[in-house]
């Protein structure tokens, strides 16, 4: 017997048992909520995963301007184990998109991720063969916020979108909320198809699909292999 | 300009104990035989996500104990690939690239570059814009600077200097608002010219910053120069001869901290830097604590440099009033027809670029920052743009400097270089 | 006024980067004066034979042409004559043309002695793309040239340690700067991240490679306060 049968989930399945019977809020679980949601949402340690110019804007609303010490968030948490939400401020190159992945993952749950800048939520000004078009490729995002690079007062924006979040959780979903398949570590986050869509060349002037003899090397994005 | 000497009394030599004695090893006991131990070399990873590193750089250390065998810098990790996208950009809109590869001293990078393809392309700007220009690069190299100063202090253990220049540095970033409308990646520039003139108070309000700046700079001297645990920490650490350093390619300040008097603005000097009247610090040692003097002084003498501008700054146009480079005011291009086809060419064409390469370099606050176009006749794009990054070969000394130091002047070494990494991998 | 190689208007500014004809390949106008620079003088009178042109292009800076072959040969000169003393070494870097035109791999030196620039400029065709290393001679062309090895395919003859720099070490899409390369690279953008996150990020660094190009010995931890002043040379 032991405690599986009070745990949420009971232990067994996500739909049935336990205090916490999965789907139906209670009372109970609302006041629960609530304190756990508190905590968790007013002392969020920040994990910076700062690469460029939003990175600086970052530290930016570390220091003494624009405080984030107020959210409880001066603790830039430097290791991944200790850390809540995932900041990745900044251009992502495809060398450096397995160190963001392992940095996600070795995160442990309750994580939020915030794609800070317009480079991080979809390739911002570089369309180039180096650089991931967007991390939402490669991590769950929660947030995005958009700028090249956001204002200080546009990361607080963003990770008060974060709180709002939080502030929403039941426990009674949890399976919803910190849902991550396990077997898909350090595996791209979706699927081939969606990549090429979120990656795809978005209105853009440049022709960037030419080869500079004129030839085309494809048209429009479609999820076919180009490898010989 | 005039040769000062500073003269500093500060102690060099020996590790001071925490009494103020000097002591042979802060860690070990020297009286003492070592143990005979049989040990392999450890093989450590720093990075690339570290806070330490300043940016997304990987160092790969051998370690025996703490001393450090080897280190080999990995870098690439922020490779953006600026150089294919200018290609695929005409000239004007090369200038948004550039505050992105450089973004702790933007407005250097936009002068830069503009001041490259005025260069090719046989272009004088006016009087006013030279001014405005090096107001701007001067401003800029205080600002990225102050951004060393604070990494360096934390690096160090001193967290007070990081608020302090983050203080000032927002100041700075008020004057970017004001003058192009982002705080960071201000793109000011334009071929033949500027975005925009300087709006109403600016000058004013430089002149502010001007005013209480220098205090704050003597704050954080009062702090770190003569401190006791900066010292032992700086001194004799990763030090380099100036031979040494030339043949390395190190430049800017951590050429002139190995006593190598080379400056860019004064050796190739552009933008009438001969008439203004300011000092170049020139170290002796080559090591940590010369450079973060070096350093220091430079932003004092900026300061100065940045009073004379002001003062000179004349009145007149800021771009250059050639409408086949500059885009007429909208008053003309709505009114007089030409003014609206000069638009329409300037805007759909660009500017044609002549025959030829052309390398221009100035003393950016890293170093020396070069800027080399090739181009072909009648081009609107360049047919390569290159960025010669100071950071790019000072990081490259690394390995050098930092044999047989201990872990954590690695990481002093590491922060005295000045790097950002969006310069080094582009 | 007009772009003579592609549209004009919006199109002119939509297509793809330049890639010349080689009408241009004689790089405009006719042999420039060498008398107003020094070593460009020294240079076409005493390695005649492998100077193939030079021009003065952008109000005064002078590029000189030379025979791959003698590049190493040439540049030692530049560096140790006492009259022409090139002691830094700017940039080395590359300049690709596509459409079959030889890569021209180029050298920025300044000298701080005589306070004078030059420009050196090695044409390799495409099918023999190496040319000598100058690490010997400078060091900074170490991490330069293997920036030009990675993104351009120059193979630099007797380089210490030529691998990529920049792209990763098992990038198997190409030269990335060359002009025949696409800006969004060859394989799709799945194929990418695919390979990105298959990328084991401890590879490439055992203790063999940290060791390989040193010569292996014991190094003594430094002791501070026992190290020489920096040395002041060459600028007095």
């Amino acid at each position: 017997m032991g405690l599986k049968h009070i745990l949420p989930g009971g232990g067994t399945s996500a739909t049935t048992g336990g205090i916490f019977g999965a789907g139906s809020p209670t009372f109970l679980t609302s006041k629960v909520d609530w304190i756990v949601n508190w905590g968790r949402r007013n002392s969020l340690w920040p994990m910076p995963f700062g690469t460029a110019c939003c990175a600086i804007e970052m530290m930016a609303s570390a220091a003494s301007n624009f405080d984030l010490a107020r959210f409880g968030m001066e603790r830039m948490s430097f290791s991944p184990r200790q850390a809540d939400v995932l900041i990745c401020a900044g251009r992502v190159p495809y060398k450096l998109a397995p160190v963001l992945r392992r940095v996600w993952d070795q995160m442990p749950q309750p994580k939020w991720c915030i794609s800070m800048g317009a480079c991080a939520s979809s390739g911002g000004v570089f369309d180039v063969y180096s650089m991931v078009q967007g991390i939402d490729t490669i991590v769950p995002v929660d947030v995005y916020i958009p700028g090249c690079p956001p204002r200080p007062e546009g990361l607080i924006y963003g990770l008060m979108m974060i709180q709002e979040k939080i502030r929403q959780e039941t426990l009674t979903r949890h399976f919803e909320h910190r849902a991550e398949d396990p077997t898909r570590v350090a595996k791209p986050q979706v699927g081939d198809l969606e990549v090429a869509e979120l990656s795809g060349p978005f209105g853009n002037s440049t022709q960037q699909d030419q080869l500079s003899s004129g030839e085309v090397v494809r048209e429009g994005s479609t999820s076919d292999d180009l490898l010989p | 300009m005039a040769q000062k000497t500073i003269e500093l009394e500060v102690a060099r030599g020996r590790e001071m104990g925490v009494d103020g004695n000097p002591s042979l090893s802060p860690i070990a006991p020297f009286d003492i035989a070592e143990p005979d131990m049989n040990t392999e070399h450890m093989l450590i990873n720093i990075g690339p996500q570290h806070p330490a590193t300043h940016g997304v750089l990987r160092l790969v250390c051998e370690l025996d104990g703490e001393t450090v065998k080897s280190v080999v810098p990995d870098i690439g990790y922020l490779h953006s690939s600026f150089e294919k996208l200018g290609e695929y950009r005409s000239w004007n809109q090369i200038v948004t690239l550039t505050d992105r590869m450089d973004y702790l001293a933007p407005l250097i990078y936009n002068c830069a570059y503009v001041m490259s393809v005025e260069k090719l392309m046989g272009i004088e700007v006016t009087e006013r814009c030279k001014v405005v220009r090096v107001i701007l690069m001067e401003m800029d190299r205080i600002f990225g600077h102050l951004l060393w100063l604070g990494t360096t202090a934390i690096d160090v253990g001193a967290f007070t200097p990081f608020l302090y220049s983050f203080q000032e540095r927002e100041r700075i970033y008020k004057l970017h608002e004001s003058l192009t409308g982002a705080r960071i990646t201000t793109s000011a520039t334009r071929v033949g010219g500027m975005m925009a003139d300087l709006p109403e108070g600016w000058t004013e309000a430089l002149g502010e910053f001007l005013d209480t700046f220098p205090d704050t700079l003597a704050e954080v001297h009062h702090l770190l120069t003569r401190n006791q645990i900066h010292i032992g920490r700086t001194q004799g650490i990763g030090a380099i001869n100036g031979a040494d350093a030339i043949n390395y390619g190190f430049t800017g300040p951590n050429l002139r901290a190995a006593g190598v008097d080379y400056d860019v603005r004064r050796d190739r000097p552009y933008y009438d830097y001969e008439t203004y009247d300011f000092e170049i610090p020139v170290g002796e040692h080559g090591d940590c604590y010369d450079r973060y003097l070096c350093r220091m002084e430079e932003m004092q003498q900026s300061v100065g440099i940045l009073r004379q501008a002001l003062e000179r700054l004349p009145d007149g146009p800021i771009n250059v009033e050639d409408p086949n480079i500059s885009l007429p005011s909208k008053t003309d291009a709505m009114s007089d027809m030409e003014s609206m086809i000069h638009h329409f060419k300037l805007i759909t064409d660009g500017i044609p670029a002549p025959e030829g390469d052309c390398y221009f370099a100035i003393e950016g606050s890293k170093g020396e920052l070069g800027m080399y176009l090739v181009a072909e006749e009648g081009d609107t794009k360049p047919v390569r743009w290159r960025v010669r990054p100071p950071s790019f070969v000072n990081l490259s000394v690394i390995a050098k400097l930092a044999e047989g130091h201990l872990v954590s002047d690695l990481i002093m070494i590491n922060a005295s270089l000045d790097i950002v990494l969006g310069e080094i991998d582009r | 006024m007009t772009d003579k190689k592609s549209g004009s208007g919006l199109d002119a500014v939509d297509e793809g980067p330049i890639s010349s004809d080689s009408s241009s390949a004689d790089h405009g106008g006719d042999e420039a004066d060498a008398s107003e620079h020094a070593s460009v003088a020294a240079l076409k009178q005493r390695f005649a034979d492998a100077v193939v042109r030079h021009r003065v292009y952008a109000g005064g800076q002078h590029v000189v042409w030379i025979d791959p072959e003698k590049s190493h040969e040439i540049l030692s000169w530049l560096q140790a004559d006492p009259d022409h003393h090139y002691d830094m070494m700017s940039d080395v870097t590359a300049v690709d043309y596509g459409n079959g035109r030889p890569v021209n791999v180029v050298y920025q030196m300044f000298s701080t002695v005589h306070k004078r620039e030059l420009r050196l400029r090695c044409e390799l065709p495409l099918d023999a793309l190496e040319i000598d290393s100058i690490v010997d001679l400078w060091k900074v062309a170490d991490w330069l040239e293997r920036e030009v090895f990675d993104l351009f395919g120059v193979t630099f003859k007797g380089h210490p340690d030529l691998r990529r720099i920049l792209m990763p070490q098992d990038y198997a899409e190409g030269h990335p700067l060359r002009k025949d390369f696409p800006l969004r690279g060859r394989f799709s953008r799945a194929e990418q991240t695919r390979r990105a996150l298959a990328q084991d990020v401890e590879r490439f660094y055992r203790a063999e490679d940290l060791s390989a190009g040193h010569i292996p010995q014991e190094v003594a931890p430094v002791e501070v306060g026992t190290l020489a002043q920096g040395e002041r040379e060459g600028n007095s």
